[in-house]
């Protein structure tokens, strides 16, 4: 039998039996050459797994952040568009066939409607100004971060609430959309502050 | 299976907690997430892709999905080797996206009709840059991060075969690259 090629030496090393692979094996035992080769393609798959491990130039998380809060304002504003919707459609159904036992306050549906709403013109104005590509300086930067994570954290609050019972939940959720619209209103005031800075 | 144990070690000693943040959605469980895992997935990244640039997008856009669907991660198997094939996948698809394969036998056959001219020898990490992106993905894939051929094979859309035959194509370059080459 010839030399084995180096295919061959290769597929032996992979686990199981494939056919050809009995007689591989045995010209390998008996073959100098081959174990040789052999050995070296292990020293060289051992080298290539040595090889020191390769680091990123830039720190690209606050650009994966920048990213990830603003894909997560947009589901929220999509969801706040949804939620809103079905709040006016309970409103109406609940008119319409006065069978309601534990009556919504419609004046607090209507305010919760009122207050996603101005949420969601503030997240529109905050993606006009593509605060992700902005270059902010370190004090400003820290400030809408700090709110960012407050929304964050509003926004998680928001979807704990969806757990609660139908009264509860409208309770708590106007007080925390009320929040929101405030940390957005604030984080407005800060891009615009940016922006007039820079004469933009 | 043991490269995937050894990496989860990267986690801080609160594993746990900070996957609990993460699942949450509290952005310092994603950031404690990050930095456990920005250097294996740049390597990973690095080692496919052409340039230094792809492989940072790609490592972006690996933790830009690990953000979005880390609630898909069951805890049934090693975090690394989750967020591995999410990084072995953004990898391979930018290589598709640039059409770098598209080139792979012209390139190949460049570099190696000039290796043969010049019998240079060189270190093992030129001669891994040398190789066509198919064939340092594929060496890479298998020989390190230890993916089957199967595997490879689903993740670049061609046959267990095409991989076999990748691996022993770069085999017989390296091994002549780096002057290892025996007279039989």
């Amino acid at each position: 039998m010839s030399h084995l090629t180096l295919e061959q030496l290769v597929a032996l090393r992979e686990p199981g039996a494939e056919p050809g692979t009995q007689a591989a094996r045995e010209h390998l035992n008996e073959c100098g050459g081959c174990r040789a080769e052999f050995e070296r393609l292990h020293q060289r798959v051992a080298r290539l797994k040595s090889l020191p491990s390769l680091r990123p130039t830039r720190d690209r998380w606050p650009a994966v952040r920048a990213r990830f809060e603003s894909e997560r304002r947009a589901r929220r504003l999509r969801r706040a568009g949804l939620v809103g919707l079905a709040a006016a459609a309970s409103v109406a159904l609940a008119v319409a066939s006065k069978r309601v036992y534990q009556p919504i306050p419609v004046a607090t549906t209507a305010e919760l409607s009122e207050t996603m709403a101005r949420s969601r013109a503030l997240e529109a104005a905050i993606d006009r100004y593509h605060p992700e590509s902005r270059v902010l300086d370190d004090h400003t930067a820290r400030i809408a971060q700090e709110l960012e994570d407050r929304i964050a954290a509003v926004d998680r609050q928001l979807e704990i609430t969806d757990l609660m019972d139908a009264n509860r939940r409208q309770a708590q959720e106007l007080n925390l959309w009320r929040e929101r619209v405030g940390l957005l209103d604030a984080l407005v005031d800060v891009h615009l502050t940016r922006a007039s800075n820079a004469g933009l | 299976m043991l490269k995937a144990l050894t990496m989860d070690s990267y986690l801080p000693a609160d594993a746990k907690t900070v996957l609990a943040q993460a699942k949450a959605g509290d952005p310092a469980g994603f950031e404690a997430l990050y930095r456990a895992f920005e250097v294996p997935v740049y390597n990973l990244c690095r080692r496919i892709c052409r340039t230094a640039e792809d492989a940072e997008d790609v490592l972006q856009e690996t933790f830009l999905e690990i953000c979005r669907s880390i609630g898909q991660y069951r805890e049934d198997g090693s975090l690394w080797g989750w967020i591995r094939t999410i990084a072995a996948s953004k990898a391979l698809m930018r290589l598709r996206r640039n059409k770098y394969r598209d080139t792979d036998e012209l390139h190949d056959e460049v570099v190696a009709n000039r290796r043969e001219d010049t019998h240079l020898r060189m270190d093992l990490e030129a001669a891994l840059e040398r190789l066509s992106e198919t064939s340092r993905a594929v060496v890479w894939l298998h020989d390190v991060e230890g993916y089957t051929h199967e595997e490879i094979a689903v993740m670049m859309g061609k046959t267990p075969s095409f991989s076999k035959s990748q691996l022993a194509r770069a085999h017989a370059r390296l091994r002549r690259w780096l002057g290892e080459e025996v007279a039989a």
